[in-house]
């Protein structure tokens, strides 16, 4: 087969994959208990019987699931229109987008950092097997790997705010909302120290372990032992033989991090009130608001569906053994 | 390999970077039909917005509130949350408003009278009152606005009840407004609490429910005591500047700050650290904590927020037929159930004293004094509780349960999974009735759920549920009307009483306060004597504020973050 034929069938099962998630998604959601007019409301005392009626045909909810409210919706979004949140009563693309970015900011730069970091120190503590840095090294990565990440956050705010004077929330400082964006930098850099060091703390702990037990493995390998008795210095052996192949099981935790990436950080959003879009999906649910949940699925089930499509398309570059088939 | 793997892998990780860094373009759902709107929105400056003073002395004073909510949106047609109500009562105006001590008084209006059937109903309007953006408010205005609400139920969906009965409301000259009723309506200066003078051109241009409630409002315009700066949505700040030209004084501090927190522990340590000045709800949890911080004062109030037990009072010919122990419909059990109940013990030990045991159905802080305070409580005891059953013939069995021919005192003691305070009163009531030969299970159940079970459906037996109440009694007077057993209504228990219904009815037209309040009683007797619900307490409301920053907070059961609160608060000198 050629590339071209793999690469059209790569894109066709993508777009079947999108089509059988949306559908289960459509139903799935309207599976849940309660209502969503009330859930929309609320438990609000001014709102009687006969102007939940109104809403629920407003919403399309007084006609059968299948086939009118189905089609209607596969209707709107084959326009390209997600329709307009129901709670929100904005449409629901903006309100996606106005958070995707915040989400992928702190998130790839917690990830960054935790990576750089995490894999750095396991580095050191596999080369360093059994020394003090090693069990030091060791313990804090485990500590910090089970830590409940609502809590590590907790206690990050009250010492942060409390000894640096670090802000206990937000994005900017409510006074800066509106000023050009190099203007508020600083501020923003202040805002995404806790957060950012929450989830760097938290994914840091087992980027190093498996790092550590990666390089151990790697550095009881006989080829490590031919590059030592060539002569090289520990360095060399490290960077040229064993980091190359130590790394391989990172490649695929990040590839599975990045993955999760998009549905963000709930917890961390939840104690920094930090607008993202982990916090939106939540209070989706929350309140059955059906087009922005439907909505934030079909984001979450894009970039999934992407990511794998283009894991799978490079692919066909990287490993000649793929290429083969 | 690897290597080249590696750097894929970074390449792919750098430009996912990039592309948060430039909004995230990059991995955008399909663009929406409608015209994107901007996600931050100015008011129109009319005049100095942020410094009332042409010279001030000193620096802007700033007052930053934190909570845990915020708008669901601007526009008073669609607008539920109980946040949006905070803004429009500070940016809005209305004809009366609930003073501190919880009766109506004038606001936009000056005076009013009703004609002696009580059908027609005069409004002056205030002096020299003008909108945000310097033109003048007149009584045409506020007929506009009363007028958009009845000719268009459907968009103003949450303001609607309030004008049902209405005819006809015009404006008889530019300071005077009279309302014609079909009927006389009892609450009249409570409804007209809620009908917001919006500004009539915002409002205008709407032709369809739908493009009524779309519209956001965010550059809101009203005649309040404050006047909108920002509201961004999505990061959870609104700000407010001081109305220099508001007709019952200035505020005499420049602006406000709203700071959404989704996360209650970050909003007290924002407060310890002075992050925010003042919050509108601490948690009870960390009550006793903020009462401990420095420089804050810690305010506790009676809340309107109360607890019950509900008792499955659906009659057995009520289709759907209720599912339910039928021992529940004998009043010696409800008595029973009530005599062997220790409120005292339920505050101090679930609310850790937040709050007061609660007797009935209209809490003693709702608006206009409406609380029946000679109703005397059921005293807790167990002996006599025990008695009460033995006499009704419940007989005790070897496995702890009193039964009565084949109907054993075995209960399903049901919760709404989403409040911490039930299961530990669940625990409570069932040690309790244990030791008189009652069995009660509690479950955690979703809320949904129990919605589904309790109405219509009528499926349950014993169900603790809370309600907070709006500040006229004639809501939560409402839940025990027979016609609100229905789906989409508000009644859970079930109860049916001809006699309640008709009360309630007249409770609605009884123009004459004295008399609305010896019906209200009256209805307030009968639950409280035939136990559809047992109130359990009444729970407090917790605020707190810095006091090394500010002062001349009005504190009440409406909260210290009402605009007759906040206009009279200023800077600590």
């Amino acid at each position: 087969m050629n590339r071209r034929d793999y690469l059209l069938r790569k894109i066709l099962f993508a777009a079947l994959t999108l089509l059988v998630v949306i559908t289960l998604n459509f139903f799935l959601f309207r599976v849940l208990p309660g209502d969503p007019v009330r859930s929309v409301v609320g438990r609000n005392v001014r709102i009687s019987p006969e102007t939940q009626a109104t809403l629920r045909a407003q919403f399309g909810l007084d006609k059968p699931i299948f086939p009118d409210q189905f089609f209607a919706t596969i209707g709107q979004w084959a326009r390209g229109n997600l329709g307009i949140s129901w709670s929100l009563r904005q449409p629901v693309s903006e309100v996606l987008i106005a958070k995707l970015g915040n989400t992928l900011l702190l998130l790839m730069l917690g990830q960054l950092l935790a990576i750089i970091l995490g894999v750095s120190l396991g580095l050191f503590a596999g080369w360093k097997r059994r020394t003090a840095i090693d069990v030091g090294a060791l313990a804090f990565s485990l500590v910090a790997w089970a830590m409940p990440t609502f809590w590590l956050g907790i206690i990050l705010l009250a010492a942060g705010s409390s000894w640096f004077g670090l802000p206990t929330g937000g994005i900017v400082d409510p006074r800066n909302i509106g000023k050009p964006l190099l203007e508020v930098l600083p501020d923003l850099a202040r805002h995404l120290t806790l957060p950012t060091l929450t989830l760097t703390i938290l994914y840091l702990g087992e980027y190093m372990l498996i790092m550590r037990s990666s390089v151990l493995e790697v550095l009881g390998e006989d080829y490590i032992l031919t590059a030592k008795a060539k002569g090289l210095s520990n360095w060399q052996v490290l960077r040229k033989h064993a980091l190359k192949n130590a790394m391989l099981p990172i490649v695929t935790l990040i590839a599975i991090n990045l993955g999760f990436t998009v549905s963000g950080a709930i917890y961390i959003e939840t104690v920094f009130s930090y607008d993202g879009l982990g916090k939106l999906f939540q209070t989706a649910l929350t309140k059955q608001d059906l087009p922005l949940l439907q909505g934030a699925f079909l984001l979450l089930a894009v970039s999934v569906i992407i990511a794998n499509m283009l894991a799978d398309i490079l692919y066909t570059y990287l490993d000649p053994r793929i290429r083969a088939t | 390999m690897s290597n080249r793997r590696l750097s894929v892998y970074l390449l792919v990780l750098l430009s996912l970077i990039l592309a948060a860094c430039t909004g995230g373009t990059a991995t955008t759902a399909p663009e929406g039909a409608s015209a994107p709107q901007p996600e931050t929105t100015t008011a129109p400056e009319s005049e100095s917005a942020t410094e009332p003073e042409a010279a001030p002395p000193s620096e802007p004073s700033v007052l930053r509130i934190g909570w845990l909510g915020k708008p669901d949106t601007l526009n008073p047609a669609y607008a539920f949350l109980t946040e949006s109500y905070v803004i429009f009562d500070l940016v809005y105006g209305t004809l009366t408003t609930e003073s501190i001590e919880g009766q109506y008084i004038g606001n936009l209006a000056s005076e009013w009278s009703h004609s002696e059937d009580g059908l027609v109903w005069t409004f002056n309007l205030r002096d020299g009152v003008k909108w945000h953006d310097g033109s003048d408010f007149t009584a045409d205005q506020m007929a506009w606005a009363i007028n958009a609400v009845m000719n268009d139920p459907d968009g103003w969906a949450a303001l609607s009840n309030y004008v049902s009965g209405f005819s006809e409301v015009k404006a008889v000259d530019p300071q005077t407004l009279q309302i014609t009723l079909e009927a006389p309506i009892g609450n009249m200066d409570y409804r007209l609490s809620f009908l917001f003078a919006v500004y009539p051109k915002d409002f205008e241009s709407f032709s369809t429910p739908e493009d009524l409630q779309n519209f956001s409002n965010d550059a809101i315009i009203g005649t309040g005591a404050f006047k909108m700066n920002t509201f961004d949505k999505d990061k959870g700040v609104l700000i407010l500047d001081a109305n220099p030209d508001f007709y019952l004084g200035a505020p005499k501090v420049d602006q406000l700050i709203f700071q959404t927190f989704d996360n209650a522990d970050a909003m007290v340590q924002a407060l310890k650290v002075g992050d925010v000045d003042m919050v509108n709800e601490v948690p009870s949890s960390a009550f006793e904590t903020v009462k401990g911080f420095e420089d804050v004062k810690a305010v506790q109030q009676p809340g309107r927020y109360f607890a019950e037990m509900i008792i499955n009072s659906v009659p057995d010919d009520h289709d759907p037929v209720p599912t339910r122990n039928p021992a529940l419909k004998d009043p010696q059990v409800r008595l029973a159930l009530a005599t062997a109940m220790n409120k005292q013990d339920l505050v101090q030990i679930v609310l850790q004293d937040l709050g007061s045991p609660g007797t009935t159905l209209v809490p003693p802080t709702l608006g206009g004094g409406f609380w029946h305070n000679p109703i005397q409580d059921i005293s807790f005891n167990l002996d006599q509780a025990d008695q009460i059953l033995e006499d009704a013939g419940y007989v005790m069995g070897s496995d702890g349960v009193r039964s009565k021919g084949d109907v054993r005192l075995e209960f399903r003691l049901q919760f709404p999974s989403d409040n911490p305070l039930y299961p530990r009163a669940a625990d409570l009531l069932t040690d309790w009735y244990s030791q008189v030969g009652i069995k009660t299970t509690p479950e955690s159940v979703d809320p949904d759920s129990l919605v589904a079970a309790t109405t219509p459906t009528g499926d349950y037996d014993l169900v603790l549920w809370g309600w907070g109440p709006d500040p006229d009694p004639d809501f939560i007077l409402s839940v025990m009307t027979s016609d609100q057993f229905v789906d989409g209504g508000w009644s859970d228990s079930g109860y049916m009483n001809p006699e309640y219904d008709q009360l309630y009815l007249d409770q609605q037209v009884a123009v004459d306060r004295d008399e609305r309040q010896r019906i209200i009683w009256q209805m307030q007797e009968m639950v409280f004597n035939d136990r559809p619900y047992i109130i359990l307490w009444y729970e407090d409301i917790l605020q707190a504020y810095r006091t090394d920053r500010f002062t001349g907070f009005k504190e009440s059961t409406l909260g210290i973050e009402i605009s007759l609160s906040l206009t009279q608060v200023e800077p600590v000198k």
